[in-house]
Order: structure tokens, then sequence, then C-alpha cells
């Protein structure tokens, strides 16, 4: 047929009626390939533009996940839960698929009558995607809202810290926000560390997180708070605060201070007065720091055990005299000087080592700097660079410079530790660790000798410490009471007083410093007095005899225990020891 | 031949759609199946922390140590003092042997019917 067609002008050619089906039957192929092409197109066009769509995944700011990010569980040192994450369900609100806005408001109110109807209905209307309710219900609540079928209203689950021990231990751990982030406390602490990272990073989810091990003992810290609070009606104080120490390796066993907040309601930690005073707070110490006075002036070799300091007049500065408040008025040896807590003596003693070595000594004991501490509740001390003569002799009774309890018992803990400052610490850490930080600041002779004055202001009659002593027969503990009059409008108040307590137990092999603080308490009766020793000290012979067999001391009532802690120069002065 | 080809492939076909579909469905049970377990997970989960959290409430100290308060007069117990704790070493040693020669003379004595208790309870007077 092509030849036929090659050389001839066109001529009329009949389709044969097969071939012309055969056309149709193309053409109709063609048309149907284009309308399945097209079709695919169209799926293909919807396909990338459902790509494109970003599908709304934020709750107010943040993205689903980070609401159920969870935090360790912190543990004491003996494995006791005192904090942990649980599992609570959270109302939110889709308010675009909300029907009958008016009927979800009143159907919720029947189980959540604590919402405000008004803020409920602007919350619910509107048509944004997604709005919290109220967060962080129990599941009781959870089961009654599903029983409402209102459409638009659903349950997520979130993670919400928990404090089993409730107020107990309130200012170590601190508290965390509604999104599960440390606000204060320990919990900020870690935060700080390293687990905010995590959390942002989506890796602390579920239960997977190494619990912290802190070095606080439950025990231990459940007894100094009950005390504490006993103390708090006991003696009408406005405020009370305690510390124990571990001295060898600067754990911290309890640390409590009243008033305090519940941890587990984050909003009551904002009331006034709450604070952590042990770390925030900074007192004039009073005499509790003629401690640190001898044990610098015996450590410098300005001055010996059996040395005689005369007592009978007061110190005169200008127009000024500083006396004692129970005044022997005679001369006294060091150690006498110690138990009758003799301002005039303290002073001699520190013009003996000069107010500049002095000054340098507080510096040695980090007095002028915050404490190495966990907690981010810190004030900086205020001690004065320089010491004027007055200035100097005031401080050496513990007035005119303000330094926190913390500050107070790391020092204590160096001077019975063998001289060794230690910088406290929350989490665990064993004795080997420590040494690895140990700051020589004594001579072991003279830590020896603190701990004998110490024991000497417990036993020996007249002592400031036999108060504390009496319920705490047999521990051997030993101390200094410190009453810091309070200053009104200016001047140094009589009434208003801060009292303090530092002390060691075991003295014969010691293990623990303690320093309890008592703001401004009354008489527990009338034959009892307002100074320190009869309820800063009380209280700690109470919380000793209570703790130490938590702490593993065993009572002994061998006056040879005492007597081995007694200094051979001492027997020259007193022979019988004490 | 080819006939037979085609119905042996539309067969296969067939089959290989049903058992395709059947593929389909199972693994959707199997997924749906993960989903409930995961969510009854979760749900356990939580109902676990919670109860961890009522274990560690319970296990405080502060919370056992009112309930000692309260039944302390009927179960007899107090605060214990340092008098009571006591040391191995505080025992007092065994006598070095045995008294042998009163022991003989006592077990003679209740041979021949001479119970000493008896004399001590006569002279208390208790019969």
């Amino acid at each position: 047929m092509a030849v036929a067609t090659e050389d001839y002008t066109p001529t009329i050619a009949l389709d044969g009626a097969r071939k012309q089906r055969g056309n149709l039957t193309q053409a109709r192929i063609r048309w149907m390939i284009l309308g399945v092409l097209l079709g695919f197109l169209l799926v293909g066009g919807r396909l990338v533009q459902l790509g494109m769509v970003e599908t709304d995944q934020t709750i107010e700011g943040q993205t689903r996940d980070a609401i159920q990010a969870s935090r360790p569980p912190i543990l004491d040192r003996n494995g006791l839960e005192m904090a942990l994450d649980i599992r609570v369900p959270s109302l939110y609100a889709e308010p675009r698929r909300i029907i009958d806005v008016e009927e979800a408001v009143q159907k919720l109110r029947t189980v959540l009558p604590n919402l405000s109807e008004e803020w409920l209905r602007n919350r619910l209307s509107g048509d944004r995607g997604f709005v919290w309710v109220q967060r962080e219900l129990t599941p009781a609540i959870q089961e009654q809202v599903m029983r409402l079928g209102i459409p638009g209203i659903d349950f997520i689950t979130e993670s919400k810290r928990f404090y089993p021990g409730m107020n107990e231990a309130a200012h170590i751990l601190g508290s965390t926000n509604v999104d599960n982030q440390g606000i204060s406390g320990i919990e900020r602490a870690m935060d700080n560390d390293s687990l905010a990272l995590l959390q942002e990073l989506g890796l602390a989810r579920g239960n997977a997180l190494t619990p912290v091990d802190l070095s606080v003992d439950m025990r231990v810290q459940h007894v100094l708070h009950n005390e504490l609070t006993d103390a708090m009606q006991r003696y009408q104080s406005i405020a009370a605060a305690g510390v124990i120490m571990d001295i060898y390796s600067g754990e911290v066993i309890a640390l409590a201070s009243l008033p305090d907040f519940n941890p587990n309601e984050p909003a009551t930690a904002l009331v006034k007065d709450t604070f952590n005073r042990i770390t925030s707070g900074i007192f004039e110490p009073g005499s509790i720091f003629k401690t640190v006075t001898l044990a610098g002036a015996l450590d410098a070799g300005a001055v010996r055990m059996t040395d005689q300091f005369d007592a009978r007049y007061g110190v005169r500065f200008g127009r000024y005299t500083i006396s004692d408040f129970h005044g022997k008025n005679r001369i006294l040896s060091l150690p006498e000087v110690y138990k009758y807590s003799s301002n005039i003596g303290t002073i001699r003693i520190m013009q003996e080592m000069g107010k500049d070595n002095f000054r340098a000594f507080l510096s040695r004991l980090k007095f002028d700097q915050r404490v190495e501490f966990e907690l981010p509740e810190m004030r900086v001390p205020t001690v004065p660079k320089e010491l004027s003569e007055v200035a100097a002799a005031t401080a050496s009774f513990g007035h005119g410079l303000s330094v926190s309890p913390l500050h107070m018992v790391a020092a204590y803990a160096a001077f019975a530790n063998g001289g060794n400052y230690i910088a406290p610490t929350l989490y665990k850490r064993s004795v080997a660790e420590a040494e690895q930080l140990y700051e020589r600041v004594l001579q072991p002779q003279t830590s020896a000798y603190m701990r004998y004055l110490m024991r000497l202001n417990a036993i020996s009659t007249g002592g400031s410490g036999s108060q504390m002593n009496r319920a705490a027969q047999g521990y051997r503990a030993g101390g200094k009471t410190g009453t810091a009059e309070k200053v009104v409008d200016g001047r140094y108040s009589s009434s208003k007083v801060t009292n303090f307590f530092a002390s060691a137990f075991p003295l014969d092999n010691p293990r623990y410093a303690m320093l309890i603080m008592i703001d401004e308490p009354q008489r527990e009766n009338p034959q009892s007095g307002t100074t320190a020793g009869w309820n800063a000290g009380a209280m700690t012979g109470r919380v000793v005899q209570r703790v130490a067999p938590m702490l593993g001391i065993a009572p002994d009532f061998s006056e040879m225990l005492d007597q081995q802690i007694v200094p051979p120069e001492v027997r020259r002065i007193f022979p019988e020891g004490y | 031949m080819i006939r037979t080809i085609n119905i042996i492939l539309i067969l296969a076909s067939i089959v290989m759609l049903a058992s395709v579909y059947a593929l389909k469905f199972s693994i959707e049970g199997t997924a749906s199946e993960r989903t409930a377990l995961t969510a009854l997970i979760s749900e356990q989960e939580g109902q676990l922390s919670l109860l961890k959290a009522d274990w560690a409430v319970l296990n405080q100290p502060g919370h056992i140590d009112p309930i000692v308060r309260r039944h302390e007069a009927e179960l007899q117990i107090a605060q214990v003092t340092q008098e009571q704790f006591g040391s191995f070493t505080a025992l007092p040693m065994r006598p070095a042997k045995p008294d042998s020669a009163a022991m003989d003379a006592l077990f003679e004595a209740i041979a021949q019917g001479i119970d000493p208790i008896d004399a001590i309870l006569e002279l208390e007077g208790i019969e």
C-alpha cells in the first residue's frame, strides 16, 4: 500500500470499517491515559500540599514532649526517696472543636467548682487549637471529667514532682515549677549542673534517669526538724534553724530552717520569712565566734593554754568600755576565759595575736567569701576588710561582722577534725575524696586543744554548755554558746537576741559538728533564762540524744574518755582535768 | 497453552491479592494491639509512680514517728535512753571454771530427796 500511494497524487482512499474502529480505539486510549495522568497529578499535588502544611503541635509555647520531662528521683543516704516523679493528668481544651461553650462551662464547673465561670468561658471560646484548663489533677477528677463527655476537652499525662517528706527537707530540696524545672534548692542546683540540658535535648523521659544520692539522712533530718518545731513552740521564738555536718567528709547530714514551706505547694515558699537561714541568712555570731579567736591565737603560738588573762576591769576604747556579761572580775586562765565566755579575756587573747593576724586568720577560714555549697540561695558574709582596734576587739567575740551559720559549722568542723577545712556538700562524698580537698587551717595540736575546750564547756561546773550535756549524757558532746544581741533602732537590745550553740560530738573521737540557732527566744519558764545555754544549748542536747544512736555512736559513761583529751599542760593548772 | 498460563496467572494474582489484604489487616490488628498495650503500659506506669509515691510517704520517718507516739502508752514503749545501750565487752566474763564441789553437793542433796529451793520457799513463807 505504501508503494501505491507514493507515486501518485492523493487518491480518495476509503478506510475500511476495521481501520476506522482502530483509530477510534487509539483515540480512546489517549484520552484514558490523559485522564489517568490528570488523576495522578491531582493526587500528587494534594500530597505535596499536605506535606507543606505544618501541623500545630505547640502547647502554649512549648512542645508536647517538654511537659513530660522527668527528673531523676532524689534519695537520701540510706536510699529513701526524698523526691520522685508522679504521672498526673492535666486537663486541656481545644476551643475550635468545642461545639457549645456554655454547656461545656456548666458541665466542667460541676466537677471543678473552683474555676471561675467568667474565666472558663473566655478560655474555651475562640479559635485556638490548645489551651490548658487546669494542670496536675488527680485520676479521680480525670474519671469524672471523662464521664461528662464534652467534645474538645481531653487529658494529657504530665510528670509532676512529689516530695513525700513534705516540709521536712524543704530547704534542702527546694521546689520545681509546673513545667518540672527546678526553681530553688538542690533541684535548681541539679538543673544548673546538667539536667536542664538533658531535658532540652529530650533525653530526660520516662523513669530511666539515675537517682541522685544526697548526703542527708532523713531520720536525722526528721529529728532535727522535729526538735526545731518543738523549740519554736517551747521558746516562742520567731525562727529556728540547725545543721549537722560530717566533719571528715563535709557531708551535710541534716539541714533545716523554720519557718519553712511545703515543696509540694511551691506557692508556700513565697511566704515571708521562709528563707533558708542556714545558707542565706547572715547573723552576728556572738560568742560562738570566741572559739575562732582562741583557735587562731593558739595556732599562731601567740598564747598558750596555761596563760592567764586579766579580766578584772573592762577594756577601754576611748569613751567605751567593753566588759563581761557574767563578770568574774578576776584573773582567768585561758580555759576559764572560754568556759565563762569572757569578752575581756577574748579581747586580750586577740590583742596578743595582733589584729592583722586575726583578720588574716578569718580569711584563712573563708569567712569573707561564700561557702562553696550546692544550694543556690547564698548570701555574701559581711566581714570588714580592715579591722580597727575597736572593730577587732568586738569581732573577737562575734560582733560587728555577720556570717551565715553554714560558715560557722564549717569552721567548727575544721576545729574538731584535726584542723582541715572542708567545704560542706549535699552530695555523697567519701572521706578519701574529701581528703583531696582538705585545706589545712590549724595544726593538729591546736585542734586537740579546741576539742578539750569544747568538752570542758560542757562538763565543767559553770560551763555554758552544761544545759546541753544534761540531755546528751554519755555522748561526749561539747560546744560553745553564743547570745548575740540584735540591733534595734541602731542600738544593741538586750531583750531581742539571736542564740546559737555550735558543737561537736563525740569529742573523744569526733565525727559530727552541729549548729543550732534560735531567733528571739523567750524564757521557757520563770526559772530559766534567755541566754543560749537555756534554749539553743538544751535543744542541741536533745538532738544529740536522739540522733547519736542513729549515727552509730554508742553512749559511754567512762570518765577515762574525757580524761584522755585533757592536754598534759592543762593538768598543771587543773589537776583534775576539768 | 497461553490460556492455561493466563488462568494460572489470574489465579496466582487473586491468591496474592487476598494474601496481601490479609497481611494488611493482620498488621493493622497488630498495630492497634500495640497501641493498646502502649497505652496500658503508660497507664500502669502512672499507677506505679503513684504507688511508689505512696510507699515513699509511708516510709518517711516523719510519717512513722507520729504513729509511734500515738501508740506509746498502749504498747508501753518509750524513747531509748543512754543507760539502755550495752555492748558485748561490757558483759562480765564467764567464771574461769565451774565450781564443781558445790555442784556435786547440790546433786547429792537432790538425790537424797532434799530440794534446796523448798528451804528457800519455806523461809520466804511461800508454799
